[in-house]
């Protein structure tokens, strides 16, 4: 069911086109001949305002992809912009900062601090930056807790929540603060096929409606379908770059490019 | 950050239990000492002044006033109409009048007689029963003293032996007093004729010309220091003062031995709660928390805990020194141990040292935080990484560190400097600590091996116990400082007791000694002294009485092969010329008799001329001869001395009793020299309990940290016990298990300690008890030690009993859902 709602003024100025961009990313582990090239020389760019799905096989390198993009984790080589700032040569103080005020994190498990209520979780980043929690931020948070369906269970802990709960107040937090871009790390993993759906159903809500730029990092082919775009990595480089898939073009696209190639259009 | 910080607090409060419980206690020990030491110096402060209150002046200082003295004071007193008393001391043989020998070597104290109305009231000593004496042959005893040796009023005591005695009759009972208290009190006009009397200090009374005068005059004609009473009492105060703050200061070694291993466990604890956190920590990190601030929190942490911890600390304290206090003032005495009296300096140095032990120990373990990867908060279900590499730089810095310890503890054993060897021993002990990691794995390994590779609960047990090293060695590192002070603290002891039994069987060859000067024994009584119970061997020794020139009438004896036997050190004691003298001890009393270089005696067929030797041993008064020279005195030896070894565990005061009682129908003296020894035994066993104790407490807290890490690690490794319970193990095999790893840890701690703690006692003998006493081996208690290590590892075993039956009651499937 849809639910429409006025839309909140917006806190920021618009960032340029692409949410996110890399440059020849490229992370080793080790070296010498037992050295693991997770991914190599890797060109993306995420567009803003849409909900990207990136997908591949176990090993293909999309989780380090993802970690890099969001400044968990340093490439070996390659740059990395994120909301027309680049990371990858900032300091570890100011690369922190950036994720606290820029970018939204969603985790497949362990997304809260158990000792926090729901609100406290929810605000965490902002208290981290020592923002005072203004009218503006209020208004906010009473918007995303509405479109997230939360209302009655933010001074609960996690411990009092179920599955779907938490992550629905994982991904409050990530949008509370505005970000350019909020990473979602195989959000629905541990979840029942139905809270599953309507977990992305949220993080479509968010894109839609909120006006977020969302990128999830899943291995579901049901869920990479429901997203607007989908990267499909393989072998640490990216092998497609979809728009709008259904299923069955994602489940080719994992399988091989001349599948692919040979079934469907691609844009680059 | 504060939401996280007080969040963090209220929910993790319980797992830092151990920590501020190792804190607490270490404060609240200072606490106590505070408490006691006060209540010590307030009833001594109160009792200080009581002896000098009716005086104006006090003459003489600590070292006591000569013969000359006394008199030129009393002239000079007496011809400004001043008046005096002398306050003095004396240490004899106390004997009651049925021949009952009350204390071998008792304290006599003075009390001044009231000779007439006009003099003050000299006499400090308050009368409970019976009246005050009036003349040199009346006597006051002290109420506690009269009922544990069962003196009364109207009874009369002998005091002193041989020639010089000393027999007064008990015409009241007086109060106790912490300070110059005295079992029994004699007019100084009797006690100073006893040999080892000495005057303390002479009271003034100034007379009609005023304190002044009376000072001017003896000034004049005595060169002893005069002073001012209050200004004597304030200098005898702080004499005392000083020296319950000695022992005070000593106590707080051992404080700060706890404080210590209050440090290691505080440390250990916070790793391992960091370790377990760090999925937190590093979501922290994800979200946009700086390096910075994730420091500055858990250090605040740390913080709030110490200030817990010591306020915790400062309560218990509190409480326990009043506990404590008011325990020893039921057993010493309420005149000896007074209210008290709380010193806040102390109580600001308690609290902050607390924080400070807490935030320090705190300090390497938040270090570690910084270092936490954002990513670890993606992939939860990886287990924490538990376990660590031992790097070489850690083996080189271990090695490096003992090797610098070395260098200071050799050369302060080998020339006898005891703080070289102190900061040596410390120094080389934190090198093993920081080889903790190899050494203690290595241990464990060894123990699990006697233990047996039987059985799936050792198995499990060793290899836990082992994994991870670093884990392993910070938890048995508290235990082990405990351990090796106490072993090094009993077999210093042990060394030391022995070689001052040797010493003692030197000194003290005979236990029981009956003889007279002038009467002789016989067989019959040889018979019967050798009959009573508690008596190994009794010899009559061969002698006859003689008259020895300026000595009197003197026993002398001549021991034969036979009668050494019966002698504790061999005989070695009584090696004499054929032309000399041995004078014993209790005849020469440290130079209280003047003997003369040659020596006439006159026995009953002949003299002979001797050249004296003085012997520092005592065997109850004969001079001793060779053979030869007691044929050419008397050519029918008598019995002149019987000599009795008691055996071992005899009832003293009963064999007194006993031989004494033989004695007296034979017309003989007494000297019982197991007294004197027994005193020295029960001095070091009472030193020894007292330090076993205190360090006791530095003891318990180490377990308390073994407890607590065995029982955070069972929460860390929750999912692997999940598995093992999944794949079969029982309830009971899995607590059995963590039993035997509190075992093992405590047992290995034991060992290692042992081994350290016998090395570090060897050192301190060489160092300290060899400067006194040539040539003394190491004693190893080995029964002693063996019941440390079996109380430790029993201690451990009982550590696990908690965090075992709290692993066993998780069902397999709870742990093995990822959460």
């Amino acid at each position: 069911m849809t639910h429409t709602l006025p839309t909140s003024p917006p806190l920021r100025p618009l960032p340029p086109s692409a949410a996110a961009s890399a440059r020849g990313l490229t992370r080793t582990y080790g070296s010498g001949p037992t050295a693991v090239h997770a991914i190599h020389e890797v060109d993306l760019d995420l567009p803003r305002g849409r909900f990207t799905a990136v997908t591949g096989r176990s090993g293909s390198g999309k989780s380090t992809l993802m970690h890099c993009l969001a400044g968990l984790d340093r490439p070996t080589a390659g740059t990395v912009v994120v909301g027309g700032t680049t990371i990858t040569g900032l300091g570890d103080d100011d690369l922190t900062r950036f994720r606290r005020d820029h970018l939204g994190f969603v985790f497949q498990a362990f997304n809260l601090l158990p000792m926090l209520t729901a609100r406290q979780n929810v605000l965490l980043p902002l208290e981290l930056a020592g923002r005072r929690i203004d009218r503006d931020v209020q208004s906010r948070l009473k918007h995303v807790v509405e479109v997230l369906g939360l209302g009655d269970r933010l001074d609960h802990r996690p411990g009092e929540l179920s599955g779907g709960q938490q992550q629905r107040v994982a991904i409050a937090r990530a949008l509370v603060s505005e970000p350019d871009l909020v990473f979602a790390d195989e959000p629905t993993g541990n979840l029942d096929s139905e809270t599953a759906a309507e977990v992305l159903a949220l993080l479509r809500r968010g894109v839609h409606e909120l006006g977020q730029t969302v990128v999830m990092v899943t291995h579901e082919l049901d869920a990479a379908a429901l997203a607007d775009d989908v990267v499909v990595l393989a072998d640490g480089q990216v092998r497609e770059h979809l728009h709008g898939p259904s299923a069955d073009v994602v489940a080719a696209a994992l399988l091989g490019p001349s599948v692919a190639a040979r079934d469907l259009g691609r844009t680059r | 950050m504060r939401t996280v910080l007080l969040a963090s607090l209220r929910v993790h409060t319980r797992r830092y239990v151990a920590a501020v419980l190792a804190v607490a206690t270490a404060v609240g020990f200072v606490i106590a000492t505070d408490a006691l030491a006060s209540a010590a110096r307030s009833g001594l402060n109160a009792g200080v002044g009581t002896p000098y209150a009716a005086a104006d002046l006090v003459v003489g200082e600590s070292f006591g006033l000569s013969e000359s003295d006394l008199e030129a004071t009393t002239e000079a007193a007496a011809s400004v109409g001043a008046a005096t008393t002398t306050i003095g001391r004396a240490y004899e043989q106390l004997t009651s009048e049925d021949g009952r020998q009350l204390d071998a070597e008792a304290s006599i104290g003075t009390v001044a007689i009231d000779a007439g109305a006009a003099d003050p009231a000299f006499r400090w000593q308050e009368v409970v029963e019976g009246r005050a004496p009036t003349s040199p042959d009346e006597a006051l005893v002290d109420e506690r003293a009269a009922a544990s040796r069962q003196v009364s009023v109207g009874d009369r005591l002998t005091i002193g032996s041989g020639t010089d005695v000393v027999t007064v009759t008990v015409v009241g009972v007086a109060e106790p007093v912490p300070y110059l208290g005295a079992p029994v009190y004699l007019p100084w006009s009797a006690l100073q004729q006893l040999p080892s009397a000495y005057p303390d200090a002479m009271l003034v009374a100034a007379g009609p010309g005023g304190v002044a005068e009376a000072r001017a005059a003896i000034e004049a004609a005595t060169e002893a220091p005069v002073s001012d009473r209050e200004a004597f009492v304030d200098e005898r105060r702080t004499q005392a003062n000083d020296g319950i703050d000695v022992v005070s200061y000593l106590v707080l070694v051992f404080a700060s031995v706890a404080a210590f291993a209050a440090v290691l466990v505080v440390a250990n604890t916070f790793t391992i709660l960091f370790a377990q956190r760090s999925r937190d920590l590093a979501l922290l990190r994800a979200v946009g928390a700086r390096r910075r601030q994730l420091l500055r929190s858990v250090r605040l942490e740390a913080l709030a805990i110490g200030v817990l911890a010591s306020v915790v600390g400062i309560v218990a304290g509190a409480l326990g020194g009043l506990g404590i206090t008011a325990v020893v003032r039921a057993i010493a005495g309420a005149e000896r141990i007074g209210a008290v009296e709380w010193n806040p300096a102390w109580w600001v140095a308690a609290f902050v040292g607390g924080v400070v032990v807490t935030v320090v120990a705190a300090w390497w373990p938040t270090r570690a935080v910084v270092r936490i990867s954002p990513l670890a908060a993606l992939r939860p279900d990886e287990p924490t990484d538990v376990r660590s590499r031992i790097g070489r730089r850690r083996l080189a810095l271990g090695l490096v560190v003992a090797a610098i310890g070395a260098v200071p503890l050799a050369i302060g054993v080998a020339a006898s400097q005891v703080a070289l060897a102190i900061a040596g021993s410390f120094t080389t002990f934190v090198g093993v600590l920081v080889l903790g990691p190899v050494v203690v794995p290595a241990v464990i390994r060894l123990l699990g091996r006697a233990v047996g590779r039987s059985g799936v609960t050792s198995r499990l047990a060793v290899d836990n116990a082992v994994r991870n090293p670093r884990l392993t060695a910070a938890t048995t590192a508290s235990l082990l400082v405990g351990v090796t002070l106490t072993v090094t603290v009993l077999t210093v002891m042990a060394t030391g007791r022995s070689a001052m039994n040797a010493e003692m069987d030197a000194e003290y060859p005979v236990d029981l000694v009956l003889t007279s000067a002038t009467e002789a024994g016989s067989r019959e009584v040889v018979d019967r002294v050798e009959r009573t119970p508690g008596v190994d061997r009794a010899v009559g020794v061969p002698g006859t009485s003689a008259e020895a020139g300026e000595l009197g009438t003197v026993g002398v004896v001549a021991p034969g092969s036979d009668v050494l036997a019966a002698t504790r050190d061999a005989g070695a004691a009584f090696v004499v010329g054929r032309d000399e003298v041995l004078v014993p001890y209790d005849v020469e009393r440290g130079g209280d008799v003047a003997i003369p270089e040659r020596l006439t005696l006159v026995g009953p067929a002949g003299e002979v001329d001797l050249s004296t030797r003085l012997v520092p041993s005592r065997w109850g008064g004969s001079l001793v001869v060779a053979p030869a020279t007691l044929d050419a005195l008397t050519p029918e030896p008598e019995v002149q001395a019987v000599w009795a070894l008691a055996d071992s565990g005899a009832d003293r005061d009963a064999l007194a009793g006993s031989i004494g009682l033989i004695g007296r129908d034979a017309g003989l003296g007494l000297a019982n020299q197991l007294d004197r020894r027994a005193w020295v035994d029960v001095q070091l066993d009472i030193l020894v309990g007292a330090v076993v104790g205190l360090l006791g407490v530095a003891v318990l807290i180490a377990l308390a940290g073994i407890g607590n890490t065995l029982g955070l690690s069972v929460l860390e490794r929750g999912r692997e016990n999940a598995l093992v319970r999944a794949l079969g193990l029982t309830r009971g095999q899995l607590r059995r298990s963590l039993g035997v790893e509190g075992l093992l840890l405590a047992a290995a701690a034991g060992l290692l300690g042992t081994v350290l703690g016998i090395g570090y006692a060897w050192a301190g003998v060489r160092t300290v008890v060899q400067v006194a006493v040539e040539d003394a081996p190491l004693v190893v208690p080995v029964g002693q030690l063996a019941l440390v290590v079996l109380a430790a590892a029993v201690a451990g075993l009982l550590a696990c009993v908690v965090p075992a039956r709290r692993a066993g009651r998780i069902a397999p499937a709870e742990g093995l859902v990822a959460d």
